[in-house]
């Protein structure tokens, strides 16, 4: 072997130290085409829907509408367009989350056959398992896992960033770890250096953030929040759920309303299913007393993240108007507050 | 290879004793490295206290320390059933000699391959003398345990190592991986790569959140000063200062078998220069101080007509001037008897300061005396809550355990401090048990708090608050806003009953600067043992 002088090693040194600062720069130079992989404004509307002829709509009865909650205008939908919004209630979460997406047009009207997929549920803490209701159910997320691959995605990546703890510990404690391998999707540990500061073009308070570069990348973005109690925003569902692909949360809180409908511009959940089967009631988001938990068994499965969010508040009798980021998320034209007017389907197990 | 032939010596040649030294040099340094990977890792995630194999591997090298052991089991009070693993040490010991300085000892082996040979023609003598020192410390050691003080025990050569890897080497790692990751991330076709290194590899390396540690650059700093000493002679450290050294020493003074310069030696002093401790001695004939040699053979190689053996057979006591004699003992031990009673007088460990919050299920006054410094707790702990103390805590308690909330907080569901404290100084607890153990009590200042100060709405505390009946509680007022009319804004207050003290409300306080919630120690955790020298009978 030669020996290498020590002037050779210098220039050695040297040169692909040069080399690789200037692909490093090279990088920053192009760093708005590069990093921010921005969505143009067709995909930001949700997609029509074009019916799937093979596919047949579910002939479910529709339920009749509980007082505290609004109107559903039964379908009779001439074009066999599916709901805007699905519920499904009583059964278990894998065949209630079936019926839901089914009920939508199934999940090929979402995932596409070489989809890359990530969903999103809320593994806040690692402080208790799925019972206490601080974490998505895990059956839930491992049945959206399930279909998502039924339906051709290439990948299924489930992931979340707890704000206390490690992520490793909250997704073996909530149980979510365990359902979404058997499933055959896979537990990605949200690593700091993969948030890529990104800008927010339709943002009119949080103009831009650094977001979780596999969520940019995505193909796909499955939505599964669990409805729980939040001191500030009252109630925690899929608008505040995307919080987990960001990286600086404390300043989000100050107008938290605004800035959530600004992420979601950007962060687009193409469905969102609000797991609902247990529900916590008071001291969320992290819970621990059972005496907190309410047992609904109701999933709502909806493309309009504002819709979804809106039936989810109903359910703990508030008014969607009462919610800083639902009003916001409206204005912004991301979804439809109005449960009056739009078709909701009820599907009842049991 | 051998030829059949050629009847071959069953006896290793002085060369392969050497290369196998190297060996077992760089396998136990490695084998440090990966215990240590281990404790950094989330190890204890679902490992009961009875499956206590890894917690068993991860402790081994501090078990096998006999100083820390022997020190911390006169200072505590009690004996641990896994403290008498160091007794394999002093076997060994009694067996070889100081082997574990020679082969073993991770800081010894760095030591090793620091090169000292430009230096040495510059550098001047050390005086012999100085060895002394070493045995010095390790009787004010020990005298000072029988007082009730681990304090020195900043000077055993693993906690050295543990503490070093865990404060400035692993940080500095990460940090530089980190930077290395995000540069590298921007550049679009090395992306996927980085994805997957950080992926597999990181993870397994490095912990899931930034190592940070508070006086690093001490840390740092004095591992590198130690490491610098070897400019003035090969292995300063284990020749002139280390305690544990001089415990193996006195044993290697009665070790079978040691090394032996034969009479024919022709004192070429071939060997002299060679001995990294120098430990051979050249009045009258030559021959070599037991106490000092690591056995190394390295004087064995050198020697060109093989005068050197290492003979299994009872030694000739050699009594050296820097040995242990009556004068040293007595000086130690009024060292040990003035200086813990300067210690004592200053009560640090019975006023502790408000800022003093000690890991879970630790009574604050005990820690002192059973806790040996290794920093095993801060390298474990994943929020990094736990910093090693410098001042704060006294002279006394000098790095040992202390909960910074605004750096790391204790996290509701971790108990990895207990479980890998090697002398159980933080007791290891079930996750049931720690989750009661009180270890501060949150306090919110009002006027830093910006629903209070500012009518500002924040409930981040009272979100962040792990305790199942929240031990902050929202009070809902109406207030006067600025420019007329009211708001309704939610005020955090803290129900102190239900307070552990955790420190994630004073951790995540969005409030600048200094949090408007901050914990302080809990009065509560004193076992009251010390309470006459109190002075007024609480």
């Amino acid at each position: 072997m030669t020996e290498l002088s020590r002037k050779n090693f210098l220039r050695f040194l040297a040169a692909s130290l040069s080399s690789l600062g200037s692909l490093y720069l090279a990088g920053c130079l192009n760093q708005d085409k590069l990093l921010s992989r921005s969505i143009s404004p067709d995909k930001i509307s949700p997609t029509p829907f074009l019916p799937d002829p093979t596919e047949p709509v579910s002939t479910a009865t529709v339920e009749p509408t509980p007082t505290n909650q609004p109107t559903e205008t039964p379908a009779p939908s001439p074009t066999l367009a599916p709901p805007d919004l699905a519920v499904a209630r009583n059964g278990k979460p894998e065949e209630m989350v079936r019926a839901a997406v089914k009920a939508l047009g199934g999940m090929g009207r979402f995932v596409k056959p070489g989809d890359q997929v990530i969903v999103k549920p809320n593994i806040c803490v690692a402080y208790h398992s799925y019972e206490y209701a601080a974490t998505t159910n895990p059956w839930v997320v491992g049945t959206v896992v399930k279909l998502a691959l039924e339906a051709g995605a290439k990948s299924v990546k489930v992931m979340d960033y707890p704000f206390a703890g490690t992520a490793k510990q909250a997704y073996q404690i909530s149980g979510i770890q365990a359902e979404v391998q058997k499933a055959g999707g896979k537990m990605v540990v949200m690593s700091g250096i993969k948030f890529v500061q990104t800008d927010i073009p339709g943002g009119k308070d949080l103009k831009s953030a650094r977001i979780f570069d596999d969520v940019l990348r995505a193909d796909v973005l499955i939505n599964v929040p669990i409805a729980k109690n939040h001191g500030l925003a009252l109630l925690t569902l899929a608008m505040k759920n995307l919080m987990g692909v960001i990286y600086d949360r404390p300043y989000m809180h100050a107008k938290l309303g605004q800035r959530l409908a600004d992420l979601s511009t950007r962060v687009r959940s193409h469905l969102v299913i609000v797991d609902a089967v247990r529900m916590l009631m008071a001291k969320g988001p992290s819970g621990g007393d059972l005496g907190d938990v309410k047992k609904a068994d109701t999933i709502i499965a909806s493309p309009d993240i504002v819709a979804a969010d809106s039936y989810a508040a109903t359910l703990f009798g508030y008014r969607p108007d009462q919610f800083g980021y639902i009003n916001k998320g409206a204005q912004m034209g991301l979804g439809t507050k109005d449960l009056n007017n739009m078709r909701i389907e009820v599907i009842p197990f049991g | 290879m051998a030829d059949p032939n050629v009847p071959q010596s069953k006896k290793l040649s002085p060369e392969n004793w050497l290369s196998l030294r190297k060996v077992s040099q760089i396998f136990f340094l490695l084998l440090f490295l990966v215990v240590f990977l281990w404790s950094r890792r989330e190890f204890y995630l679902n490992s009961s206290l009875e499956s206590g194999f890894k917690e068993t591997l991860i402790n081994l090298p501090l078990r096998l320390d006999p100083l820390v052991m022997l020190a911390q089991s006169i200072a505590s009070r009690k004996l641990l059933l896994g403290a008498i693993l160091a007794l394999v040490t002093v076997a060994i010991s009694l067996l070889l000699g100081r082997v574990w300085c020679g082969w073993f000892c991770p800081v010894g082996t760095i030591l090793d391959w620091i090169p000292v040979r430009s230096w040495k023609k510059k550098s001047p003598a050390v005086p012999d003398k100085l060895r002394g020192i070493k045995y010095a410390l390790l009787l004010i050691i020990l005298f000072a345990a029988i007082l009730g003080n681990l304090s020195l025990l900043i000077f055993d050569p693993l906690t050295i190592g543990y503490r070093t890897l865990t404060t400035a080497i692993w940080p500095v790692l990460d940090q530089g991986f980190t930077a290395v990751e995000l540069a590298l991330f921007r550049v679009p076709f090395l992306a996927p790569a980085v994805g997957w290194f950080d992926s597999l590899i990181r993870p397994a390396i490095f912990p899931a959140h930034p190592a940070v540690y508070r006086y690093g650059w001490l840390f740092g700093g004095f591992f590198i000063a130690l490491v610098g000493l070897n400019a003035l002679a090969p292995r300063f450290w284990c020749r002139y200062l280390c305690p544990l050294g001089g415990l193996l020493g006195v044993l290697g003074k009665y070790s079978l078998v040691h090394c032996e310069i034969s009479e024919n030696c022709s004192r070429c002093e071939s060997c002299l220069p060679a001995c990294p401790t120098g430990a051979i001695q050249q009045e009258g004939h030559m021959f070599c101080d037991p106490g000092e040699c690591t056995m190394c053979m390295a004087c064995a190689v050198d020697c060109p007509t093989g005068q050197v053996n290492f003979p299994a057979k009872s030694t000739r006591f050699f009594h050296q001037p820097y040995d242990i004699g009556r004068r040293k003992a007595l000086f130690s031990l009024g060292s040990a008897v003035v200086g813990v009673g300067l210690l004592k007088s200053n009560l640090i460990s019975d006023l502790p300061s408000p800022k003093m919050i000690r890991p879970p299920g630790v009574m604050n006054d005990m820690l002192l005396s059973t806790c040996i410094r290794c920093g095993e707790c801060s390298t474990v702990c994943p929020t990094n809550a736990i910093q090693m103390a410098v001042f704060e805590g006294g002279v006394e308690g000098f790095w040992t355990p202390v909960l910074v909330p605004r750096i790391g907080y204790c996290d509701y569901s971790c108990n990895a401090c207990g479980q890998v404290c090697p002398v159980e100084a933080i007791p290891p607890l079930n996750l049931e048990i720690k989750r009661q153990q009180v270890i501060g009590k949150a306090e919110i200042d009002r006027n830093r708090c910006l629903p209070w100060a500012e009518n500002q709405p924040c409930i981040v505390c009272e979100e962040m608050c792990p305790i199942p009946e929240k031990a902050i509680e929202l009070e809902v007022v109406e207030v006067r806003a600025e420019g007329g009319g009211t708001i309704t804004l939610q005020r955090p207050r803290v129900i102190s009953h239900l307070c552990l003290g955790c420190g994630i409300c004073e951790n995540k306080c969005p409030a600048p600067g200094m949090a408007a919630i901050q914990v302080s120690a809990h009065e509560g955790n004193h076992s009251g043992r010390n309470q006459h020298r109190r002075g007024h009978g609480d």
